[in-house]
């Protein structure tokens, strides 16, 4: 008799133990009262945090191909062109949001307003300095720098509202930099890097 | 063997039957509360430090566009990402999506330079969504970035144009 009464209360004892588990997470009591009462709210993008709201579509890399040393000391621009998409984006409201577009050159650093530049691999010391233009065409009113320098973040380039919109700028280098160096110091590969900075703004 | 000694050994039964399963209720409610559990999703990869858990399949969710692949490198953007105060992971989805041809080395940081995470290499098609930090942040809103620094998927990992992701933190 003794035996089943322990087995008995020893079920009892397991029932009780499961049944505080499914319970415990939706019990509250006076002497822990939640804690935190603050209500609090932030609106952001349509889109759930921490999750992709838009893509952007940023050129790999800026080849200027060949440069040639001009024989006379008069402007030899070299042009090549590149393109920024909004590749896709949701949840923004175009009436009162955009994804800013923001470049610098690799280099810059706060507020330094530096030039682009593109620079020889072998010898740092040897560089050339490029323009950016927010259009295919060489406008002065598109240059980019022809605006504020942002912060840390850059020269405004663009800002994007609706998905598959794209802007073609010019990157222009003069060649007349070259003029009546010696080529020897000259030759190499070159190199220089863009960054671009995106995010979601007011307008 | 004595009477006795039998007795003792017959009540013994019960209590040490008692004994057990009280001990198999307190093993289950371990297993049921998840004490046991590993966490092997966001086990981390030793490659550099805290990692995280790099998936093949990263998808960034949003929806494809029909038409005429660009060219260039696709960069995700955010709003924002939420986290509570003192927690160690931050919910936020960084990866290289499949449609590029370059690899990424993401790192998420703060605006004044604070460096949370840093990635190892990623190539197209591979992400994550649970990002461990490397400290814990106090309650309060922050400037935060994803910077993908974009590189051929070559042996030097030859560096290509960067970009900068800026959204909100909030933190809870």
């Amino acid at each position: 008799m003794k035996a089943k009464r322990l087995i008995s209360l020893a079920i009892a004892a397991l029932l009780l133990v499961m049944t505080a588990v499914s319970v415990s997470a939706a019990t509250l009591t006076d002497q822990e009262p939640g804690g935190d009462t603050e209500v609090k709210a932030h609106i952001s993008g349509g889109n759930p945090p921490g999750e992709v709201s838009y893509i952007i579509t940023i050129p790999d890399v800026v080849d200027f191909g060949e440069l040639t040393q001009p024989t006379e000391n008069v402007d030899d621009y070299k042009d090549v062109t590149y393109t920024v998409t909004a590749t896709k984006i949701e949840g923004l409201d175009p009436a009162t949001q955009q994804v800013s577009v923001y470049v610098r050159d690799q280099n810059a650093t706060a507020n330094s307003n530096q030039d682009f530049k593109i620079t020889n691999k072998s010898d740092p010391s040897v560089s050339f300095m490029y323009e950016v233009y927010r259009s295919e065409s060489i406008n002065p009113v598109d240059l980019i720098s022809g605006n504020g320098y942002v912060g840390t973040v850059g020269w405004f380039l663009y800002g994007f509202t609706v998905q598959g919109e794209s802007l073609t700028g010019t990157l222009h280098l003069n060649q007349a930099q070259l003029y009546g160096r010696d080529i020897t110091d000259l030759v190499g590969e070159y190199s220089g890097y863009m960054v671009f900075y995106s995010a979601v703004q007011n307008l | 063997m004595s009477n006795q000694t039998k007795k003792q050994k017959k009540k013994a039964i019960p209590i040490i039957a008692a004994i057990l399963l009280v001990a198999a209720a307190a093993v289950l409610t371990l297993i049921l509360t998840g004490a046991f559990k590993q966490n092997t999703e966001n086990e981390p990869d030793d490659h550099k430090g805290v990692t995280g858990y790099i998936s093949d399949d990263w998808d960034p969710n949003v929806e494809e566009t029909i038409g005429e692949p660009k060219k260039g490198t696709q960069i995700p953007g955010y709003s924002s990402a939420e986290m509570k105060a003192g927690e160690t992971s931050l919910h936020l989805s960084i990866g290289n999506p499949k449609e590029n041809s370059v690899g990424m080395f993401a790192t998420l940081k703060l605006a004044d330079g604070t460096v949370l995470y840093e990635s190892p290499l990623l190539k197209p098609g591979q992400g994550l969504t649970e990002i461990p930090l490397s400290r814990t942040l106090e309650k309060g809103t922050y400037d935060a970035m994803v910077v993908y620094q974009c590189v051929l998927l070559d042996e030097e990992n030859t560096p290509l144009n960067a970009a900068e992701s800026g959204f909100t933190l909030y933190v809870n």
